[in-house]
């Protein structure tokens, strides 16, 4: 039992760094990135690139830094130009990127399933009560806490973190105090972008390597999203963490209702609070 | 040199001019308001000095410097402090971070968390409330203090009494004057005569997007004013 609660967590720990990509994303944009999983499959693909090489933890920065150059450019490029537009433009736009990415992937390597290696240092298994657990699971663990972690302390304590918890809410008041929300938001979108990018690699070893990998897992970061609610960041981490034991108990013991729990969850939560755990938005 | 001036500025909403041809100015340390019924274009001219606005002709000045591209953060950044008509306040943060939030420009000044709570001693009772929390009238000085955190050289307020108690709006304008007598320039943008008679030195009135009338308020009594807002 406490096994699976464990594997829950991890499984809610890779939501939740996927989640919050959106939800930054979200927050100063307010684009709904469909393109969000394609960026975690385009930083896994990098950090494998790199990883084949010899370089497993060169392969995890690398993917950060090249994700984070990719989101600054989208944000330039597309998001900024979105701003003023319809969601459904927005919608129908990221999905067009995901498409592109998906297929720039496949150009270059192709369709066929890449194991991600486990690095050495975190290969084997650890015993807990009793039973064989992955090191390297701890480890996923160990990261979705420590960007928790940090990211909580940045948002409260910083003043970068201010003037992003104050355009996240209202971008027009928080520039008339002479802040440049465009360019708060290319460094929120090129952290979000470097999380997909995290989370892509650390979910490597986890997941077979697909260019259609990030597409399963972004439908479940976007019901934490809005389970957590639209923009909450402390709502994503509750919801991500929720929705990882139900998709790991759900596989267990209802194997025949286990994708659609979180579907029932986020309809049941929508109708009951439509701004979700912690959000203000609907 | 004039702190602010508009110069035959026309601006669009879309392909709706609210604004045909406005020329006004404000030099350091004055106290101006702008008067004018519903409708006629106070807000837009807010709206343009913060980019909202597409200027198809004219020139917005700031410091006798012609400013092109103008964005929601070129007023605050040049010593300009805006504070709008329903005061703005980011509900999520509390008091003081609002009030932090108005440091952004990081402008040299007197002014300080400490200062203005100082000024406003409710502000530093509440620090820890969520803005939204306080009062109509403890909601406009938190927005006139986190306006004064930019240490600016001008303020400007957009219907800073709507909502507000006769007595709050006397307290206001007994902040305003003073601040004025400090060196701090105010475009008061207002329909309460009373409050405009108070605190401001000259006036223009908004008529149609347009400057119709300017003067003196020595000049002009309460009711001519009253009468020059419902035109």
């Amino acid at each position: 039992m406490f096994i699976q609660i464990l594997n829950g967590i991890v499984y809610g720990g890779l939501l939740y760094l996927l989640a919050v990509g959106l939800v930054l994303i979200f927050g100063l944009r307010e684009v709904v990135n469909f393109a969000h999983g394609a960026l975690f499959m385009l930083g896994a693909y990098i950090g494998f690139a790199v990883s084949a090489a010899g370089y497993w933890w060169g392969g995890l920065v690398v993917s950060m830094v090249a994700m984070a150059i990719v989101g600054c450019a989208l944000d330039a490029t597309v998001f900024r130009t979105l701003r003023k537009q319809d969601h459904i433009v927005t919608v129908l736009v990221t999905f067009g990127l995901m498409l592109i990415l998906e297929t720039v992937v496949t150009a270059i390597w192709g369709k066929a399933y890449l194991r991600y290696p486990v690095p050495p240092l975190l290969a084997g298994t650890v015993d807990i009560f009793g039973e064989p657990f992955p090191v390297y699971r701890l480890f996923v663990i160990a990261v979705a806490v420590a960007i928790a972690l940090s990211l909580t302390a940045w948002l409260r304590f910083t003043r970068i973190g201010l003037y992003v918890r104050a355009a996240s809410t209202d971008p027009r008041i928080t520039s008339i105090q002479g802040i440049n929300v465009d360019s708060l938001s290319l460094i929120v979108v090129g952290l979000g972008t470097a999380l997909a990018g995290l989370s892509g690699v650390v979910a490597g070893p986890l997941l077979s390597l697909s260019p259609t990998m990030g597409n399963y897992i972004l439908i479940d970061s976007f019901i934490v999203v809005v389970i957590g609610g639209l923009g909450s960041f402390a709502g994503a981490f509750i919801a991500a963490l929720l929705i990882g034991q139900i998709h790991n108990f759900g596989a267990v013991y209802l194997p025949w209702a286990a994708t659609i729990l979180p579907f029932l969850l986020m309809v049941g939560i929508l109708i009951w609070r439509p701004t979700g755990f912690a959000g203000s938005r609907t | 040199m004039s702190l602010l001036g508009f110069h035959d500025v026309h601006a669009l909403y879309g392909n709706a001019r609210i604004l045909n041809g406005v020329t006004f100015s404000i030099a350091a340390s004055e106290r101006v308001a702008l008067v004018g019924r519903n409708g006629v274009g106070k807000t837009t001219i807010v709206n343009t000095l913060c980019g909202m606005t597409h200027v198809a002709q004219g020139d917005v000045e700031i410091r006798g410097k012609k400013i092109r591209n103008l964005r929601g953060y070129t007023a605050a950044q040049n010593g300009i402090s805006i504070v709008l008509q329903g005061r703005g306040i980011i509900p999520n943060l509390t008091v003081e971070e609002n009030l932090l939030l108005g440091a952004a420009t990081r402008r040299p000044g007197p002014w300080s968390v400490a200062r203005v709570q100082e000024l406003f001693p409710i502000l530093a009772e509440r620090r820890n409330s969520p803005g939204l929390a306080l009062s109509g009238g403890q909601q406009q000085m938190l927005a006139i203090g986190r306006a004064l955190m930019a240490n600016p050289d001008l303020l400007i307020l957009d219907e800073p009494s709507e909502g507000l108690a006769p007595v709050v709006v006397d307290e206001l304008a007994a902040l305003l004057i003073r601040l004025g007598k400090d060196g701090l320039g105010i475009l008061l943008i207002e329909q309460n005569v009373g409050l405009i008679h108070r605190v401001a030195e000259r006036f223009y009135v908004l008529s149609k997007g347009a400057i119709a009338e300017s003067g003196s308020l020595l000049n002009v009594s309460r009711d001519e004013l009253q009468r020059h807002i419902a035109i």
